[in-house]
């Protein structure tokens, strides 16, 4: 088992006892949780737990008033959000961040928008057109004609352009039908077992969060109460009964 | 016969004028959700411009335009980062009341400046010649030219370069532009004053063929919220589509209607406003961005 105090050195994000929030109001009340290279781990919780903070704190939105958060051998504790996307953590926010009008190519030529060298803004969209098969039929499509999945999944490919050592995801269920839900969840554990992307989720959708991860975090009031590996949160009975519906 | 086809020729260059002098409020609006309305007041800035560069220099009104736009596409930058993008993500109602606001100043700054006396910039090519028995007046097909080529070049510019491209991406989605690395407040003072470069240049244009004065400004601005209404915001086509229309209602019923004269633009203006609100609220033809209901 892992001492969440004694945290391991080679973890690629980790999150230190962060307070952080809006005003003088702290949502989240000393914070805790690591992403080793290769994991894919999910936040779980209540509304209002405090798992969009956790999001918005990590991306630079919200200042840490407390606490430290370092990533890749870098202490990134209240970096602007631009120098967070450098230093290589990619986000899929939980709101729609495709551009509706402009064709999937062009939302991914967009993903590139400060890379000068167009050689390799062809690779990357080479790269992701691999990956998703999907984006690349649709390459000339309003981006805004296609389904929830699909734009999700535009989504993501787009935040993998940038070659990210991690991708921060808020909610990729949100506003999905089950179905698609499952299909994007299945698409995040096969990018991870084909290239070894590294992903932290946040996730309202506890159950399948967790059977397509490696890891969670149950968030609770600003705190996180119950850590562990996904299956062994599946199987504990009190976080089955607060967050799984119960049986 | 040949009056509906003079008519019908009339409410073209009518109508490409309007489609140039719309694009400005249609963009900032498509933009950046702000409703620019001292947009009359930067045209009227802009015809001011061309008379002083006139009676000054002996500047002809159309080629001013070179410096007219460099030199309203700085204002309307500075503006926008000093006064606007403090603004822009605050309600409608705040960006109403300091636009609202900045079209009084402006109005009788240049009344202050330069009188109400109207002005006129009196070109030696002022006139007008026959084709197959249709009066081609000179000024007004030369507007509808140039309105047309810089409806192409804003086209292009805003669909086959980079800076045209983090516009759309800007207006389209505000959060994924900045996700993207896109500086979205000096994306919002580029378009600002790519905006206010283009009324000023409209309002350049008109120079010749309409009088100058420092209250000129509303009736456009009026007419730019009936257009944008007709073709939706941002779209260059849709300025085209929407000025058309509304040159056309406005030059058939000055034409047709006995008794109503040529004051009739605003009072068409509306009824078309109303009409488009009530039977097709989000615009003829799609926008640069969804209609947002806030």
């Amino acid at each position: 088992m892992s001492d969440p105090m004694q945290i391991n050195g080679d973890a690629l994000l980790r999150v230190e006892k962060v307070y952080a929030g809006y005003q003088d109001f702290d949502i989240l009340k000393g914070v805790s949780l690591h992403v080793n290279p290769g994991e894919i781990v999910c936040v779980i919780g209540p509304n209002g737990a405090g798992k969009s903070t956790v999001f918005k704190t990590i991306y630079g939105l919200l200042k840490v008033r407390k606490g430290r958060i370092q990533f890749d051998h870098q202490e990134i504790t209240n970096w602007r959000p631009q120098a967070i996307l450098k230093s290589g953590i990619a986000i899929v926010p939980q709101l729609r961040s495709v551009f509706p009008q402009m064709t999937v190519m062009e939302n991914l030529e967009m993903g590139l928008y400060l890379e000068r060298d167009k050689q390799r803004i062809k690779e990357r969209i080479e790269y992701v057109f691999d990956l998703f098969p999907r984006l690349a039929e649709r390459k000339d499509q309003m981006a805004g004609t296609m389904s929830g999945g699909e734009q999700r999944m535009l989504e993501i490919g787009r935040a993998l352009l940038l070659e990210p050592k991690m991708v921060l995801m808020d909610e990729p269920s949100a506003g999905l039908a089950p179905l698609i839900t499952r299909m994007i969840f299945q698409n995040i554990r096969r990018l991870n077992e084909e290239i070894g992307l590294t992903v932290l989720m946040i996730e309202q959708n506890a159950r399948q969060g967790l059977e397509f991860s490696h890891r969670g975090y149950v968030l609770e009031l600003g705190q996180n109460t119950y850590e562990g590996p996904s299956q062994e949160l599946l199987a504990n009975p009190e976080v089955r009964r607060a967050f799984l519906g119960g049986r | 016969m040949e009056l509906l086809l003079q008519a019908l020729f009339n409410g073209i260059l009518l109508g490409g004028y309007y489609a140039v002098m719309v694009l400005g409020f249609s963009i900032i609006w498509g933009v950046m959700g702000v409703i620019n309305l001292a947009h009359g007041e930067f045209l009227m800035i802009g015809a001011y411009g061309a008379w002083v560069l006139f009676r000054v220099f002996g500047i002809d009104p159309f080629l001013s335009l070179a410096i007219i736009m460099p030199v309203m596409f700085g204002v309307g930058y500075v503006l926008q980062r000093v006064l606007i993008n403090r603004v822009v993500e605050r309600p409608h109602l705040i960006s109403l009341l300091v636009t609202f606001g900045l079209s009084i100043a402006l109005a009788n700054l240049f009344n202050v400046i330069f009188t109400a006396d109207p002005r006129t910039v009196p070109v030696s090519y002022n006139g007008s010649f026959n084709i197959l028995g249709m009066t081609v007046p000179i000024v007004k097909t030369m507007i509808l030219g140039l309105a047309l080529l810089i409806m192409f070049a804003l086209h292009v510019f805003l669909q086959r370069t980079r800076l045209g491209r983090s516009i759309r991406a800007a207006a389209q989605n505000k959060n994924a532009a900045r996700i993207v690395g896109v500086e979205v407040g000096r994306v919002y003072a580029i378009t600002f004053g790519i905006a206010i470069a283009l009324t000023a240049a409209a309002g350049a244009m008109i120079s010749p063929v309409a009088p100058i004065f420092p209250f000129m400004g509303p009736p456009f601005t009026l007419k730019a919220f009936t257009i944008t209404a007709l073709g939706g915001l941002g779209r260059i086509p849709g300025a085209l589509l929407g000025g058309m229309v509304l040159g056309l209602v406005e030059t058939l019923l000055a034409t047709f209607v006995p008794g109503v004269g040529t004051n009739v633009g605003i009072a068409a203006s509306f009824v078309l406003l109303v009409l488009v609100l009530i039977l097709r609220p989000q615009g003829l033809l799609q926008g640069l961005r969804p209609m947002e209901v806030e």
